[in-house]
C-alpha cells in the first residue's frame, strides 16, 4: 500500500522563498491497483517519485510505502525498503557491458539471491517479457521497446510488491508504447501494484483506470475513467 | 552474504582494475615506488644501525686510576657500575698495561728496563649503553674519588649520534610524505572509478544495494592494486639492495673499517620483506579507497 498524508515538499533554491514542489498532497493506493500519474512539467511528478523511492523526505506530512514509514526511515534501512519496489525508467538504465540475462541477474545479486535462484528466476521473467531468445544480446543490440522490456523484466525479477514506472514509454516508438503498458497490466494481474507516470494522454485514455492528475504541486484530479481498451474488445 | 555473491563482488573488484586501467596504473606506480623507497630505506637504516652498534661496542671510556690500592680500586669499580648508562666494565691492571706496552714496543726494551717504577695507571674500560650520554657519563666519572683522569672519544660519538638522529628524521619525513602521496593518488583513482561506474552505482542504489555491496568492489580494487605493487616493489628492492651490497663487497677494507661485516643479507629477510610490502601495499590501497568512498558514495 502507498499512502501520502498531508505531504508538503519545499525546495530551498537559495532565494528567500524557495519552491513549493508539493502542497498538501493526500493519496492512497491500495495493493494490486494500477494507477496512472499525469501532469505537466513542473507539476510535481518527479518529486512524488523521489518521495516514493526515499530519495527525499517530505518537508511535512507522512509517506508510507509497503509498510515502511519513509518519513522516519533510518538511512541504513533504505536499501531494504528499495528491494520491495521495482523501478522502470524512461532511459531504461541498463548496464551496457552486461548481456540481457546479466542485467536481470544483476538485480538479484544485489539483493543477495543464490546462484540457483538466479538460474531459475531470470529465464522465467525473460520469458514473461518474450525476450528469452535475446538473453545473450547486449542492450545496444536491442530496439528501444526491447530494452524497456528488459528493464521491466529487471524490475519484476525480485518480485516486488510495487513497481514504479517513470515515463516508461517516453523513449520508444509510440506504436510500441501500448505493448509496454499491456505488459505492465499483465504484471499487475499477478497482484503487483503499478504506479506509472506518463504525459501521454492518448495512452491514459486508451487504457483508462485510476488517474491521478497533479497540477502545481497539488492533486487536481483523482478518479477512475473508462478506457477505450474495453470498448475495442467489445466492438 | 552468500558465497557466490561474495566471489562475484571480488571478481567485480579485480575486473574494475582493468576497466579503470589508466588510474589503476597510476596508483600502482606510486604505491610501488613508495614501497620500494620505504623498504630500501628500512634496510639501509638497519645497516647503519648495525654500524653504529658495532662502533658503540668499540667505543670505550677509559677511566685511569693512579696510586690506588685494591680497596680504592674496588670502590671506584662499584661507583662506575652504579651509573645507569654503564653496559660493561673491564679492569685492566697497571701490570697488564705495562706488559702490553712493552710487548708493543719491543725495540725499546732497554729503555723500559731502565725504568724502576711502572708508569702506567690502572684502567677501567667502560662501555656505555647510550652513546649520546657519553659526555654526562664522563663528567660523572671525573667526580669519583681516586679517579685520576677520564678519556672519552666525544667527536666520534657525537658524529654517530647525529648520523642516527638525522637518518631517523629524514627517513620519517620521507615515509610520511610518501604515504600522503600514495593515499591522495589512490583517492583520485577511486574517485575516477566511481565516476566511470556512476550509472551502475545509480542502478544498484535504485534496486536496493547496501553500502557494503556497492563499496566492497572498490575496496578490493584498491587492495588488489596495493598487493600487486607490493610484490613488484619487493622484487625491485631485492635487485637494488643486492646490487648495493655486492658493490660495497668489492672493497672489503671499507666494510671492515665501517664495521659492516655483519650487514643484513636480503635472503635472511626476504619473506618478512614480502609480507611487509604486501600488507603495506594493501593498507595504502585500502585507506585511499575508504577515504574516497566515504565522500563520494552516499547511498
Amino acid at each position: 500500500m502507498v499512502e501520502l498524508k498531508n505531504v508538503d515538499v519545499h525546495y530551498k533554491d537559495g532565494g528567500k522563498n524557495g519552491v513549493d514542489a508539493l502542497h498538501n498532497v493526500n493519496i492512497r493506493i491500495n495493493d494490486g491497483e494500477f494507477v496512472f500519474i499525469v501532469g505537466n512539467s513542473g507539476a510535481g511528478k518527479s518529486t512524488l517519485l523521489k518521495l516514493l523511492t526515499r530519495e527525499i523526505v517530505p518537508t511535512s506530512g507522512r509517506v508510507f510505502v509497503n509498510g515502511y514509514n519513509l518519513s522516519k526511515m533510518k538511512r541504513k534501512k533504505i536499501p531494504y525498503f528499495r528491494r520491495s519496489v521495482g523501478m522502470i525508467f524512461q532511459d531504461f538504465r541498463l548496464i551496457p557491458d552486461l548481456t540481457v540475462y546479466e542485467n536481470v541477474a544483476f538485480v538479484l545479486r544485489v539483493i543477495d539471491k543464490s546462484n540457483k535462484y538466479i538460474r531459475q528466476r531470470v529465464p522465467y521473467v525473460l520469458n514473461l517479457v518474450k525476450l528469452n531468445d535475446k538473453a545473450k544480446f547486449k542492450p545496444t543490440q536491442l530496439s528501444g521497446g526491447e530494452q524497456q522490456r528488459v528493464a521491466i523484466a529487471r524490475a519484476f525479477a525480485s518480485d516486488p510488491g510495487l513497481i514504479i514506472a517513470d515515463e516508461p514509454t517516453g523513449n520508444i516508438d509510440p506504436a510500441l508504447s501500448y505493448d509496454i503498458v499491456e505488459l505492465l497490466k499483465d504484471i499487475n494481474k499477478c497482484g503487483t501494484t503499478i504506479i506509472m507516470v506518463t504525459h501521454e494522454h492518448d495512452l491514459v485514455q486508451y487504457f483508462g483506470g485510476r488517474i491521478i492528475n497533479l497540477s502545481n504541486g497539488s492533486v487536481a484530479f483523482d478518479d477512475y475513467i473508462g478506457g477505450e481498451e474495453g470498448e475495442d474488445e467489445g466492438e | 552474504m552468500k558465497g557466490s555473491n561474495f566471489s562475484y563482488l571480488m571478481k567485480q573488484g579485480v575486473v574494475s582494475v582493468w576497466r579503470n586501467r589508466m588510474m589503476s596504473f597510476a596508483s600502482f606506480c606510486i604505491i610501488m615506488v613508495s614501497l620500494l623507497l620505504i623498504s630500501l630505506s628500512l634496510l639501509i637504516v638497519a645497516d647503519v644501525n648495525i654500524v653504529i652498534d658495532n662502533a658503540e661496542d668499540k667505543n670505550e671510556i677509559l677511566v685511569y686510576v693512579s696510586d690506588a690500592d685494591q680497596t680504592d680500586l674496588d670502590a671506584v669499580e662499584q661507583k662506575i657500575k652504579s651509573n645507569s648508562y654503564v653496559a660493561n666494565v673491564v679492569f685492566y691492571s697497571k701490570e697488564e698495561a705495562w706488559e702490553h706496552q712493552k710487548a708493543q714496543m719491543e725495540e725499546y726494551a732497554e729503555l723500559f728496563d731502565a725504568l724502576t717504577e711502572n708508569p702506567m695507571p690502572d684502567t677501567f674500560r667502560v662501555t656505555i649503553s647510550d652513546l649520546s650520554k657519553i659526555e654526562t657519563v664522563k663528567s660523572d666519572f671525573e667526580t669519583i674519588k681516586g679517579v685520576d683522569s677520564v678519556s672519552a672519544p666525544y667527536d666520534f660519538a657525537s658524529v654517530l649520534v647525529s648520523l642516527r638522529t638525522t637518518l631517523g628524521i629524514i627517513g620519517g619525513a620521507v615515509l610520511i610524505a610518501l604515504i600522503i602521496v600514495c593515499v591522495v593518488i589512490v583517492y583520485n583513482s577511486t574517485r575516477s572509478s566511481v565516476f566511470a561506474r556512476r550509472k551502475e552505482i545509480g542502478i544498484m542504489k535504485s534496486v536496493g544495494a547496501t553500502n557494503f555491496f556497492i563499496k566492497f568492489p572498490f575496496f578490493i580494487e584498491g587492495m588488489f592494486i596495493g598487493i600487486i605493487a607490493g610484490i613488484v616493489s619487493w622484487l625491485l628492492t631485492k635487485l637494488a639492495y643486492e646490487s648495493l651490497v655486492s658493490f660495497f663487497a668489492g672493497d672489503l677494507t671499507i666494510w671492515q673499517i665501517l664495521g659492516l661485516v655483519n650487514v643484513i643479507q636480503f635472503s635472511d629477510v626476504m619473506w618478512i620483506a614480502l609480507a611487509f610490502n604486501c600488507v603495506a601495499g594493501a593498507f595504502l590501497g585500502a585507506v585511499g579507497t575508504i577515504l574516497s568512498m566515504g565522500k563520494h558514495l552516499k547511498v
